[in-house]
């Protein structure tokens, strides 16, 4: 019976249309987020925005990209406008007759996800990335902006990344966009500042004036009043008689007549009803209403927020997979920093210049490096890297060094030997590495591309670098 | 010159004691008796009292720090920022310790709300406040007073410096007798090597405040309690409720204060260092003020002391006498003498002009010599002043009484001091209007 129920429940709430299949979640029914997998598209129905936000959040927020690139279309007769759900959905109609208008939509997404090559990320930092620049590529989206939005904790909001963290923890997409920028992913221009809690980072404040002393926002400003004919100086409250609203002089006894000629209010104090204390230049305190500390604003974290353009390079990660980011390579034992090698490359060339003798640069890529890693794990990711890496040094010299140009390319410096040296060793160490993934890993079918520069000092570092992985896609 | 000598040796042949007295009344008369005869035995009289005195003394001083009172320290101000941050690095180092700090910035136009707001922000200073607009100096010392909350109130000048146990030194005389409801430091002339003017101004500091002000305060006609350093009982000076506007508010303030029937004392021990204008122009401006000031205020505002009135004291009517008489009636009786001089001794003119400068020199030296035995611990050494003696005869006798002159006529026939920019325009009408 109860079978029954169910069934007839999703079979009303799933709509076949020019093809496609559209789960249709109306208001406030229980459709788990797992359901989304097995349709083309979704269709939400809008008029309790609690719902619809946390609908569209669990899926966007979902790992799978069965589910997260999902096309989301919001069905709401009114065109209340919600800038954050409209970045997160695809779009909206007005009612079930107008999914036609939807249909194009729904094509070009399927086909762009058909694109994409899914790895496993060896981090959690790559997967976030992995997710946003998925997203981008799907919706033909270049952009990464931030909204201004009060259910943000840092006030604002970029609704593809930040949809994957919980408020508290979004300072984390602040964090993931700067290690895709620093990757290449996304490049950035100024969006504005924020101040956040230092102990939680929330925005959520509220500036206060308070005493100096005690720190209490309970006061109140006087206007301090001078006297001209006897020069008495004292707030406006020593004026004040009990009899009607006007000024007398408590040391002459004169009435106030006319500002700037008998009198004149040459500043304001401040009286703290909580301590007494009498001040001019009161402190501004922020008080968190998350965690609610209360400190003074010279405390609070200055945060830069930016607004992010996906760059050819981020787009193409989209497509061939994002495995790594640099600083999850550079953690691989036994390597250097890509900048570094680059460096040492430099002085290597200066070196040539005054002595005779013969240096090359070798590098190792693994063509089918998104096949490999799609069916690793990112543990097992890493483990392969850490094993190549160590075949690779125990067969160069020690005054040679290694680096990850990407996660599919090592590079490594082979000094003071011939060419045709190089190129042996080379061939060596691939074989050596067939064999160490024979025995390491059942069936997985690595393939490696080699290349040897002989190093001319009459170039630069960047030419003979560039030359190096150009035969690499 | 071996004429003008015999001529000279053969004059003071001729003199008789009658006929130096007939030729020499001037300063027989004013300076000998006055200035020298009379201080003299005072020094000695205050000396004795002091030796006697010495375990009152000892005991108002276990009884100030026993009581500990709050003491609220005023610095009223325009621009005087840079030296903020010395004066208060100063205070510090005071041997009382229970001092609250409020500075008050007159309508600065400089950094200096800048500095007093860091000072109070680092807890240096206990209030910084800030007008926008300038009032003048009673309405700055007025608005610190208003938020003082000790129950003593020192007056200091930002651009002073003071010995580290001056604050105690001061506040001494309040334990010491309960009736004293103000108290006046000692000034000496800090930058006194800078220029002969200054030597001269630091040689003018101890006798008229170093050594003058003792013997008026013994004779309890002490008269003018500095700004740049000076107590007073917070309840005293709320009744006479505060500064009036100036300029000379520092005598106005002390003349109010011994009406109320307090005693005003002079702590000579407790030491202030000031710079004096450096150049004879600056000082002529400066002594203008001054000088005004005292026509202003004792002949105008407080003339009231000099009446036989209900409220009449013997000791306020000599305070104010003896500062009218040697000052303003002091200073037109020497022209008189001038002209006596020049119109009936008129062969002798020379002379007499010699003797003159003669007699006022040795007294100089004699003074500064033996004086020097009455004052307490000096910063200044003696010795760098011997040389310049000579020349006080002119600037006390005439530079200063030319300068004194021309405030004197300007004042009592111009009203001039009403025009002072020392004062904002606004306060200065007022001020005339009401003939204060
Ligand atoms: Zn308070
Ligand atoms: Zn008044
Ligand atoms: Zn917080």
């Amino acid at each position: 019976m109860k079978q029954i129920a169910e069934h007839k429940d999703n079979a009303e709430s799933v709509i076949k249309h020019a093809g496609f299949s559209f789960l249709y979640i109306r208001n406030l029914s229980p459709i788990p987020v797992e359901e989304v997998q097995y349709h083309s598209a979704v269709i939400i129905e809008v008029k309790n925005y609690d719902f619809v936000r946390l609908m569209v959040s669990s899926i966007r927020a979902n790992h799978s990209p069965d589910i997260y690139l999902k096309p989301i279309f919001l069905l709401k007769k009114d065109a209340q406008d919600q800038p954050v759900l409209d970045e997160l959905s695809d779009g909206a109609i007005k009612g079930l007759d107008e999914l036609d208008l939807v249909v194009p939509t729904v094509e070009r997404i399927s086909t762009r996800v058909q694109d994409l090559t899914f790895t496993n990320s060896i981090s959690f930092e790559a997967q976030v990335i992995t997710k946003l620049i998925t997203l981008l590529y799907t919706k033909e989206q270049k952009t990464v902006e931030p909204f201004p939005y009060i259910y943000s904790n840092i006030g604002y909001y970029f609704p593809l990344l930040s949809v994957n963290f919980a408020q508290e923890e979004e300072t984390v997409a602040l964090d993931i966009l700067k290690i895709a920028e620093e990757e290449g992913i996304l490049r950035s221009d100024y969006y504005d500042r924020v101040y956040l809690c230092s102990s939680c980072s929330s925005n959520h404040l509220s500036y206060r004036e308070v005493c100096p002393k005690c720190s209490s926002s309970n006061t109140t400003p006087d206007d301090i009043i001078h006297h001209f004919p006897c020069g008495y100086v004292g707030p406006m409250q020593d004026f004040k008689n009990e009899i009607d609203d006007k000024l007398d002089c408590p040391k002459c006894n004169k009435r106030l007549r006319h500002i700037g000629v008998d009198y004149d209010k040459p500043s304001v104090i401040h009286e703290c009803n909580n301590c007494n204390h009498k001040f001019q230049d009161y402190h501004v305190h922020a008080k968190c209403l998350s965690c609610h500390s209360d400190k003074s604003v010279e405390s609070l974290k200055s945060t830069e927020i930016m607004s992010y353009r996906l760059t050819k390079k981020g787009e193409l990660a989209a497509i061939k997979g994002f495995v790594t980011t640099t600083k999850d390579i550079d953690e691989v034992i036994g390597t250097i920093k890509y900048d570094t090698f680059k460096t040492m490359l430099k002085y290597e060339i200066e070196r040539l210049k005054q002595t005779e003798g013969s240096s090359n640069i070798c590098a190792i890529n693994i063509s089918n490096s998104s096949q490999v890693y799609s069916k690793l794990g990112s543990d097992l990711q890493r483990g392969l890297l850490k094993d190549l890496v160590s075949v690779i040094r125990s067969n160069i010299r020690s005054s040679d060094v290694i680096a990850f140009e990407s996660s599919s390319t090592i590079v490594m410096s082979m000094n003071a030997i011939p060419n045709k040296i190089a190129k042996k060793i080379i061939g060596e160490m691939v074989s050596l590495l067939n064999d160490l993934i024979k025995t390491s890993f059942e069936d997985l079918d690595v393939l490696f591309d080699t290349k040897v520069v002989a190093l001319d000092y009459a170039k630069t570092h960047d030419a003979h670098l560039k030359e190096l992985i150009s035969d690499f896609s | 010159m071996d004429e003008l000598l015999d001529n000279y040796i053969r004059f003071l042949a001729t003199l008789t004691p009658a006929y130096f007295v007939e030729l020499f009344w001037f300063y027989f008369v004013f300076e000998f008796v006055r200035y020298f005869l009379l201080e003299f035995v005072v020094l000695n009289l205050a000396k004795i009292k002091s030796i006697f005195n010495k375990s009152n003394k000892e005991d108002a001083r276990r009884r100030l720090f026993m009581e500990n009172p709050l003491v609220s320290i005023l610095i009223p101000g325009k621009n005087e920022g840079k030296h903020l941050y010395k004066l208060v690095n100063s205070l510090g180092e005071q041997t009382y310790k229970n001092i609250e700090i409020i500075v008050v910035c007159d309508g600065s136009d400089d950094d200096t709300p800048i500095i007093g707001r860091s000072l109070e922000k680092a807890g240096l200073i206990d209030l910084f406040i800030r007008n926008e607009v300038r009032g003048g100096k009673a309405s700055a010392a007025n608005t610190a007073l208003r938020f003082a909350k000790g129950k003593y109130i020192i007056h200091l000048d930002a651009d002073c410096s003071y010995d580290n146990d001056a604050m105690e030194k001061i506040l001494i005389p309040f334990f010491e007798d309960e009736r004293v409801g103000g108290v006046g430091g000692n000034v000496s002339v800090r930058n006194y090597k800078e220029s002969l003017v200054t030597t001269l101004q630091g040689i003018e500091y101890y006798n008229t405040i170093t050594t003058g002000r003792t013997v008026t305060s013994y004779l309890g006609i002490y008269r003018i309690i500095s700004g740049a350093f000076g107590a007073f009982r917070a309840d005293v000076i709320h009744q006479i409720k505060g500064w009036d506007i100036g300029p000379g508010l520092d005598g106005d303030i002390t003349v109010k204060i011994r009406k109320k029937g307090y005693k005003i004392r002079f702590a000579q021990d407790a030491n202030c260092l000031t710079s004096v204008p450096n150049t004879f122009r600056k000082l002529i401006k400066q002594r203008l003020r001054w000088d005004k000031s005292l026509v202003r205020f004792r002949m105008r505002k407080h003339k009231d002391v000099l009446m036989p009135t209900a409220s009449f004291k013997l000791l306020d009517f000599f305070s104010a006498f003896e500062n009218i008489t040697y000052n303003v009636i002091l200073n037109f009786k020497w022209y008189v003498y001038l002209l006596i001089m020049l119109t009936f001794y008129r062969p002798l003119f020379l002379n007499i002009f010699i003797t003159n400068i003669l007699l006022y020199t040795t007294t100089n030296f004699v003074k500064f010599i033996v004086y020097s035995l009455y004052r307490e611990k000096a910063h200044n050494s003696m010795s760098y002043f011997l040389i310049y003696l000579p020349c006080m005869v002119f600037y006390f006798g005439i530079y200063l009484r030319v300068v004194r002159t021309i405030a004197y006529i300007q004042e009592l026939f111009f009203k001039k001091s009403y025009q002072d920019p020392w004062n904002p325009r606004k306060t200065s009408v007022h001020a005339k209007h009401l003939g204060i």
